[in-house]
């Protein structure tokens, strides 16, 4: 086996409660490296078309990739992968944690979960002795995540569900200690198989080609990024909420159900404003990560938790016009505990109250007001009264009562907190993105809107360019598993010290921005490692590894996702942005919204896809994406 | 003519302001100027707190445009624009 793999796939059978070891394939994994990748061509080959994403028939893939467990920074996490209830499409997410860490630890590379119990169950996975216990979990059926995690105790690492799942919220996720694989619903099929909980122990030892360069390297690059500019100080020091008063001064923070994208107090929930008021500790879920941008807070009746990240702080915050950061740390404890993603709540909360202002469902939710929330959040979760509409996203919700139009959502996924009017690659990215409108599958807005380099967001140069690589490198990252903060450390210290008003940062801005052909090529070459992905994976399974292999195995898994999508009827006419972003403008100087018409057919001739977004045959030949 | 002048958290917390709210102001240059007054005798720690930002009007990144010779109108909202990274 390649080193870096345990070298084995567990299948697990709820409705049987049967358990088999395989070998993990050695040609798939070359060709996807693992986590995100690998779970999409087990569920492509798996499953046909058409199937009930909360029936039996939909597996949920547990993946890890060939940096977890080594001990790399940021590399603790695990993809999930699974069809997506809340888009009907592709569904993936990924999760910090120590999961994946105990996958790995018990010699498995990936989890496939099948079928479904008829009563709630759990799992509890021994890699030492290659054994699958089923036990029962009537006791900890509707339990939070919280308490369902300390009653099964330290010594296992576990991924749990919360009454969301449980109760088929279309937006729950699945938690490990207090991180969540948040996005598509990967919740609500646990909850559909009553698979409350899984927990993982074993002692194996994972194997690296060249134990002694990955250690050396990494020891340096630990110091490189405890002493970057945003993933040593500023997410160090301000978490991710670092962020909000970058976005409200890019009038991209989404406010007023994305109504606006800027909010006069917005400042009160940054992260310099919680650092001063309310913080009460540095506290990061995901062990052996140098970054620690997870905040702990206090939350009445609770005590000190996880503290809201930006995109929580931003959709529970000014998005409801609230800025009173006790709410939103008590309703990002709900959301955790409950086990939903606070993306998609926060958007659905912002629709709801626009729904009620313009008289459209007597939601009893209003902008400004924190009256009833908590409740509601209660109330999605358990799915009651208006709380079970809510429970099933925005989408659904339009169809039901009209507002398409504000509607916040790309394929049925809620959007993030990156205004695209104003970060013109962003809306590109969402707009194509196979999961749906998620910033974490390229992060594009860091090159063009809150990075240090200072592009213009609203030109249409590059903007076609910076998602594909992007969404290519993420869709790399996401199966290695690593976390995306680290691409955070591809722009220099150099770069980030440099005045924006200076003329040398206006001459790299300028070179950058007409760099399109030079850009593309760049990461078509295999000469050489370029970055510390590319280093990793090349000390880790002894296979040679440039930004070239990265760019090639993203672009293999993104046609795959695309031809997964296809199947289920999601092609391009999906690939838009709601209504509001394309017609409404947020800036004085712009009559309409995001200009997604003129940079689509771009985006589409760089993917080899023809102009309905369906990759050229000759794509997938070059790529091996066998469908 | 009336600007919006917001600033930045250090900035904030220095002068124990969020905002400034400027008269007849027609240029950013000078927008620059009437803040760093405000600081008093603290105009070097004004400096050190806006060294590496950007300037924004109305969201939009001034030096995109005219640089500190950016014409005003009344009612814009100028900023100050720090690198931040957020997921």
């Amino acid at each position: 086996m390649i080193k870096g793999y345990a070298g084995r796939i567990l299948d697990v059978d709820l409705s049987r409660r049967t358990f088999g070891f395989r070998p993990l394939d050695e040609a798939t994994a070359k060709l996807y490296l693992g986590g995100k990748g690998y779970g999409i061509r087990l569920l492509y080959d798996l499953t046909p078309a058409g199937i009930d994403p909360l029936g039996p028939e939909n597996p949920l893939i547990f993946a890890t990739g060939p940096l977890n467990g080594s001990l790399a920074p940021q590399s603790n996490r695990f993809a999930v992968v699974c069809k997506s209830p809340l888009t009907g499409g592709i569904g993936s997410a990924a999760c910090g944690g120590s999961f994946a860490f105990g996958l790995k630890k018990a010699g498995i590379d990936i989890l496939i979960v099948r079928n479904q119990s008829p009563t709630p169950l759990r799992l509890e996975l021994d890699g030492d002795k290659d054994s699958v216990t089923f036990l029962d979990a009537t006791d900890l059926w509707g339990q939070g995540t919280r308490a369902t995690q300390e009653a099964l105790g330290k010594g296992r690492n576990h991924a749990v569900i919360g009454p969301a799942g449980e109760n088929l919220v279309l937006y729950a996720g699945i938690v490990s200690d207090e991180r969540i694989a948040g996005r598509t619903g990967v919740g609500a099929v646990m909850g559909s198989k009553r698979l409350k909980a899984i927990s993982v122990t074993g002692t194996r030892k994972l194997e690296l080609e060249n134990q002694e360069k990955f250690n050396e390297y990494t020891k340096w690059l630990r110091k490189l990024f405890r002493s970057h500019p945003v993933l040593g100080e500023k997410l160090r020091r301000y978490g991710t909420m670092g962020i909000v008063n970058t976005t409200n001064a890019r009038n991209i923070l989404p406010t007023r159900n994305f109504k606006l994208g800027h909010h006069d107090d917005a400042m009160s929930v940054s992260g310099e404003y919680l650092e001063d008021h309310g913080l009460v500790g540095v506290k990061s879920s995901c062990i052996h990560c140098p970054v620690a941008c997870g905040r702990e807070v206090t939350v009445a009746g609770v005590g000190r938790v996880k503290g809201p990240e930006y995109e929580t702080a931003a959709l529970l915050g000014p998005n409801l016009e609230i800025t009173d950061l006790r709410w939103v740390n008590e309703w990002n404890f709900l959301a955790d505990d409950l086990g939903m993603d606070s993306i998609s709540l926060g958007v659905t909360l912002g629709f709801a109250m626009e729904l009620q202002e313009r008289g459209l469902l007597q939601s009893g939710l209003t902008f400004g007001d924190a009256t009833g929330i908590s409740a509601m959040i209660q109330d999605i979760a358990h799915r009651r009264g208006l709380g079970n509409d809510l429970a099933d996203g925005v989408k659904r919700m339009s169809e039901r009562h009209g507002g398409a139009d504000f509607a916040m959502h790309v394929k049925g996924l809620e959007l993030s907190a990156y205004d695209p009017r104003g970060s013109y690659a962003q809306g590109v990215e969402y707009a194509t993105t196979n999961r749906g409108g998620c910033h974490v599958q390229g992060a594009s807005m860091y090159f063009e809107s809150t990075g240090p380099l200072t592009i213009d967001p609203q030109s249409l140069r590059l903007k076609a360019e910076i998602p594909v690589v992007q969404q290519n490198l993420a869709c790399a990252i996401n199966s290695m598993v690593l976390c995306i903060f680290t691409t955070y450390g591809m722009i220099p210290r150099q770069v980030h010290e440099l005045d924006p008003k200076g003329r040398l940062h206006r001459t790299i801005t300028f070179l950058f921005e007409r760099s399109g052909p030079m850009y593309r090529l760049l990461t078509k070459l295999k000469l050489a490692p370029v970055t510390w992905f590319e280093k990793w994976l090349t000390y880790i399974t002894g296979q040679t590894f440039t930004s070239g292999h990265l760019q090639e195995i993203g672009e293999r898994i993104f046609n795959l996702e695309r031809m997964y999508n296809l199947r289920e009827g999601i092609g391009g006419a999906e690939d838009t942005l709601p209504h509001r972003m394309l017609h409404e403008s947020t800036f004085p100087h712009l009559d309409s919204g995001h200009p997604l018409d003129q940079l689509l057919p771009r985006y589409y001739e760089i993917r080899g896809w023809d102009p309905q977004g369906v990759p050229l045959q000759r794509t997938l030949d070059r790529l091996q994406v066998r469908t | 003519m009336s600007i919006t002048v917001e600033l930045t958290y250090d900035l904030a917390k220095a002068l124990g302001n969020r905002r400034l709210e400027l008269e007849g102001t027609p240029t950013l240059r000078q927008v620059l100027a009437l803040t760093r007054e405000r600081f008093g005798a603290e105009g070097a720690a004004f400096d050190r707190l806006t060294r590496v930002t950007a300037l924004v009007v109305n969201g939009v990144i001034a030096s995109r445009t005219h640089g500190q010779d950016t014409p005003l109108q009344d009612g814009d909202r100028v900023s100050f624009l720090k690198a931040a990274a957020g997921g």
